[in-house]
């Protein structure tokens, strides 16, 4: 790959994005916790529709702050910054500060990939196949054994986990 | 008696009625392979082709044929060749080895731990991530640079190796594919596709992507995705969290445009997710500092 100052501009800017902190909206009303553990203390409590920022996530945890208080919180408790408004927000009139988010996320992000061109419909449509990257990619492949090493290495037990139920469809639901 | 037994017999005594002792046609297809429409090309009966009448016949049996490894194995290639044509692979041995081992070990916890399971990061800078039948998974770059973990990582190769397991683009490719075209992996027992065959599967491959999977496809990997996870050990939020984090890319961002043509919402997804992931998953989600290993590997800063 060729380095160009677009491209290098294009990854600091990339990167200084993922450091620094993710805009979200909260989807409910929540206690902020000390830790990402149930039984902790709540420092704060955070009202549904409250612009917060996110700041690390763990597990089923995330850490955000809202005004002055950091604390965790589950992950499906927010909605990252995107176009559309939480429906807690819309019900307690937050449309505003959901565009006012909307906006900010929608700089940042044409800041990274405008001009980047990827892997599109088009070079799909006129793609000749490459067989010396099929046998590229084989070398590459991990046999079983590699893989629990590699398991190991990381401290990573199988487990018995049950399959999900897909959930029943709310009436009406559009099927597309 | 089932249909698809019913479509067996009715060829096979079809078949019986008509002459065996015939000349080969003269400029028909004559590969040896299909006995039937070897035997029937070329011949027609009160004005009624019966190599047209035998092919439907065995197309309508095909239909309804499981796919063997092998052959799956094989239209699986040649998709992967057609990918790799419209993006190579990154040159970085140490990723590449990374994702195999990462994908290997959830391919074992999966349905289908017996595949010839390669794992790849292509080189684009858009998200976005493959799966091919037979067992071949590409994320791209842009992906994965955007997973902050070795558990996130893991929770989309996850997803891919689901749609594997459930054999989403090969009933795909099948469902799109030409009818003669399905009837050429009979020639995979004299080793490999014809180059033609292998071209049209790779069309017909890459075609489905242009097209995308069906929502439903794309939500069941999604659960499925989330429990081989968990059984490999990583805490099952690795998706959830990859996804907001393009949820919070927005809807503009040019290196989700196709992504986002090709699949339902990040915003869909989650909400899908949220309803099915049990209280009970927030368990499995202790703290495992073995997989600060990822960093270094992926040059990550953030935590």
């Amino acid at each position: 790959m060729k380095l160009s100052i677009p491209t290098v501009a294009a990854s600091l800017l990339f990167w200084s994005a993922l450091c620094s902190a993710e805009p979200a909206v909260t989807v409910r009303q929540l206690d902020l916790k000390q830790q990402p553990a149930g039984d902790a203390k709540a420092v704060a409590t955070v009202t549904a529709g409250t612009v917060v920022d996110v700041m690390k996530r763990e597990g089923a945890w995330v850490q955000l702050k809202a005004g002055g208080d950091t604390g965790w919180t589950k992950l499906f408790d927010i909605k990252t910054g995107s176009g559309s408004v939480a429906p807690a927000a819309k019900s307690s009139g937050m449309s505003g500060i959901a565009q006012t988010l909307n906006l900010a996320s929608g700089k940042r992000d044409s800041s990274v990939t405008t001009g980047v061109r990827g892997l599109d419909a088009e070079m799909l449509k006129k793609a000749q196949p490459n067989e010396q990257e099929v046998t590229t990619l084989a070398g590459y492949a991990s046999t079983p054994d590699q893989a629990q090493a590699f398991a190991k290495a990381g401290k990573l037990t199988p487990r018995t986990v049950e399959l999900l139920k897909a959930a029943e469809p709310p009436k009406g639901a559009p099927t597309k | 008696m089932t249909t698809r037994s019913i479509d067996r017999f009715s060829l096979a005594s079809f078949a019986l009625l008509l002459p065996i002792a015939c000349a080969t046609p003269d400029n028909g297809p004559m590969t040896g392979k299909d006995l039937a429409s070897a035997v029937l090309g070329g011949y027609s009966i009160g004005g009624i082709s019966l190599g047209a009448a035998a092919g439907a016949a065995k197309n309508a049996n095909e239909a309804y044929r499981e796919i063997p490894q092998d052959e799956e194995v094989e239209i699986g290639r040649s998709v992967s060749a057609g990918l790799l044509g419209a993006a190579p692979l990154t040159v970085n041995a140490l990723q590449q080895n990374y994702v195999n081992s990462v994908g290997m070990w959830l391919a074992l916890q999966s349905g289908r731990p017996g595949l010839p399971w390669h794992f790849g990061i292509i080189e684009a800078p858009t998200v976005n991530a493959f799966a091919t039948p037979g067992g071949n998974v590409f994320v791209t770059r842009g992906l994965v640079e955007r997973c902050a973990s070795e558990a996130e990582l893991a929770g989309v190769l996850a997803h891919e190796i689901a749609h594997v397991v459930q054999k989403h683009q090969l009933n795909d490719i099948r469902k799109n594919a030409k009818k003669g075209l399905m009837l050429d992996l009979a020639s995979l027992k004299s080793g490999g596709l014809s180059g033609d065959a292998a071209r049209a599967f790779a069309r017909v491959g890459l075609e489905g992507y242009v097209r995308g999977l069906s929502r439903e496809d794309e939500l069941e990997a999604d659960r499925i995705g989330v429990v081989i996870a968990a059984r490999a050990g990583y805490e099952p939020y690795g998706l959830v969290s990859v996804l907001q984090t393009l949820q919070s890319m927005g809807q503009d961002d040019s290196a989700l445009a196709f992504f986002l043509k090709t699949h339902p919402s990040p915003s869909d997804r989650l909400a899908a997710l949220e309803v099915v992931m049990p209280p009970s998953f927030e368990q499995l989600t202790k703290p495992n500092p073995a997989l600060a290993r990822y960093a270094p590997a992926f040059n990550r800063t953030r935590k």
